[in-house]
């Protein structure tokens, strides 16, 4: 899952899939906007058949820092 | 013919009436209302108002877009009331305080932020009615279900005219607390009118913006409803480049940073992908027009877009102008400008390069902020803190800011004065200067030296950190600050002891 996670945040960035570790920044070492965050989780939505609730969730997706932190929430939705 | 939006909404009802007007998700099922349909809504809520006794009352609206938003939104527009839209996501003692200064009689609220209500209750003693934007009823709450039933036998309120206050849209203010814009009814529809480009009626637009931005209601929603548009509502920016491929609009409008994200997308599937086959998978089947404000777009990006057939036109204003005040259209466009001033509107560049407008659509001042007011429009003209200049074509280009206001490429204007000010309160912060950087705020402190006296640099670095972190808590994304820099020495100041701007960059290492 997280080798798919990469993949698909690889193209947000000019990083490869294999260089992204857990503990980087989207918007510092990933060089991601906001906006890029957030399309990000949509596609990721696609991709892994989850939903993030937005009424609840808004500021905890907008405040998703770390790679390794969208994936531990990502791991909390497909549970 | 009164230029009102009481009398585009009319025209709209009776033209259009058949024709879809807005469309949503519910899950993934397309929902549909038509002019018709809306209309016969917003007339029930129009007649609720005046049953409830609201005349020349200021309404504020808190939500993200919805259909009963929208609705809400026309009832208010189309009596002689004035809308409020608030930011939702600004921290509950900012929606408060905005209520209060802004002397709000009603209030139409989203149930997401239904945990507001009890706070507006005891705080805001203007506040006569709380509204929950739902057509249900609910138990504890008065929703729109209620007011419509309270108007059922009340006789249709008296049309606006067109020098009453139609709208208060709070926008930045360089002194720390937001300014309310106020336009008028005829304002609003000058502006519409100039804007105008033409499509046929039942063209589909799709409407990504934050629905209290001046930009997006007059762009997307009133000039999307004269022209008999089906305004599409995106549910969330996680699901805009889904949602394009679902509504097939024909029109968007966007900031800077949304056509920075889809080209990442438009690169990721491949230099190999046929440009039509790309198209249709990221833009839908139908888009041809995208209309961009707010920021500086890199004309870099209308030239890339320009190979899918999708046509990029950058535009300019501000929410004093109601708001557009020049725009590149179809027919009449220089990439890199901001187009040509709208027909309604004078610009005029000073002898400093700041550019001044006047017109039709320029607002009437900031509401009760008579100071603030009289320094923006001095002369008559609408000083816009921007410089620019105007070409032999008489295309309007902007080169730089007068103000200190900082504007992200999602469109957000930040005034650093602001975040300074708050912060400023804190023991350890002797100096701070907010500046944007690639698009992050970064905070640029010099410690206060008696506070920090005996902690080592770790332990400022710590403490600071934490008064950031409690500073972003409760600030929408677009208002945190990402980046802390420590200074080692003071700020360089003028001789009367403000701080360069200019300079904040530079530090000087410790001998």
């Amino acid at each position: 899952m997280e080798e798919k996670f990469k993949v698909i945040a690889a193209e947000y960035c000019e990083l490869d899939a294999d260089k992204i570790t857990n503990d980087m920044s989207f918007r510092d070492d990933l060089g991601m906007s906001s906006l890029d965050v957030m399309t990000f989780l949509g596609d990721l939505e696609d991709e892994f058949d989850v939903e993030f609730d937005l009424a609840d969730d808004d500021k905890k997706l907008a405040r998703i820092s770390t790679v390794g932190g969208a994936i531990e929430l990502l791991k909390e939705y497909m549970d | 013919m009164d230029k009102t939006l009481h009398t585009m909404w009319s025209r709209c009802a009776r033209e259009y009436s058949a024709l879809p007007a807005v469309r949503w998700l519910v899950k993934k099922d397309v929902q549909e209302r038509t002019y018709g349909e809306l209309c016969a809504v917003t007339d029930s809520i129009k007649k609720g108002l005046a049953a409830e006794g609201f005349s020349k009352a200021h309404i504020a609206l808190i939500g993200t877009s919805s259909v009963e938003w929208i609705e809400a939104y026309m009832a208010v527009v189309t009596t002689n009331n004035a809308a409020v839209p608030l930011d939702c996501g600004l921290p509950a003692h900012d929606i408060i305080e905005l209520i209060q200064r802004a002397d709000i009689e009603g209030v139409f609220i989203d149930a997401k932020f239904s945990a507001l209500i009890e706070s507006i209750k005891a705080n805001c003693p203007k506040v006569r009615k709380i509204w929950l934007l739902s057509e249900e009823k609910c138990e504890n709450t008065e929703t729109i279900a209620d007011l419509t039933e309270a108007g059922a036998d009340t006789d249709m309120p008296l049309p606006p005219e067109e020098n009453d206050i139609c709208m208060i849209v709070y926008t930045s203010g360089t002194t720390g607390k937001s300014k309310g814009v106020m336009l008028t009814q005829s304002n609003l529809y000058s502006n519409i009118e100039a804007i105008l480009f033409h499509i046929p009626p039942g063209r589909v637009f799709m409407s990504v913006l934050p629905v209290h931005h001046a930009f997006c209601l007059v762009m997307d929603w009133l000039n999307g409803f004269w022209m008999g548009g089906i305004i599409c509502i995106n549910d969330s920016f996680m699901h805009m480049v889904r949602n394009m491929s679902i509504f097939n609009p024909h029109v968007m409008l966007m900031v800077p940073m949304m056509l920075e994200t889809i080209y990442k997308r438009m690169k990721a599937l491949g230099d190999n992908v046929p440009p039509e086959m790309l198209r249709k998978k990221i833009f839908g089947q139908k888009l041809e027009h995208i209309f961009t404000g707010g920021a500086h777009l890199e004309p870099f990006y209308i030239e890339e877009f320009a190979k899918y057939g999708i046509k990029i036109f950058e535009g300019y204003g501000m929410s004093e102008c109601s708001p557009v005040i020049s725009s590149n259209r179809p027919h009449d466009c220089k990439p890199g400008s901001i187009g040509r001033p709208l027909p309604n509107v004078e610009v005029k560049i000073a002898d400093d390069g700041e550019i001044l407008v006047r017109g039709t659509s320029v607002m009437q001042g900031y509401y009760k902020m008579e100071n603030e007011t009289d320094e923006a429009m001095r002369g008559g003209w609408l000083h816009t803190g921007d410089k620019g200049y105007m070409d032999e074509d008489g295309f309007l280009f902007i080169n730089g800011r007068v103000k200190n206001l900082i504007i992200l490429s999602n469109g957000e204007n930040i005034s650093p004065e602001e975040i300074e000010n708050k912060l400023a309160l804190n023991d350890l912060i002797g100096e701070i200067v907010v500046t944007g950087d690639e698009n992050l705020l970064t905070a640029r402190i010099y410690p206060d030296q008696e506070t920090a006296q005996g902690m080592t640099d770790e332990e400022i670095h710590t403490s600071l950190q934490k008064i950031l972190d409690d500073y972003n808590h409760d600030q929408p994304t677009y208002k945190q600050l990402s980046r802390l820099v420590i200074r080692k020495n003071p700020f360089a100041k003028s001789s009367t002891r403000k701080i360069l701007r200019s300079e904040v960059m530079k530090d000087v290492p410790l001998v």
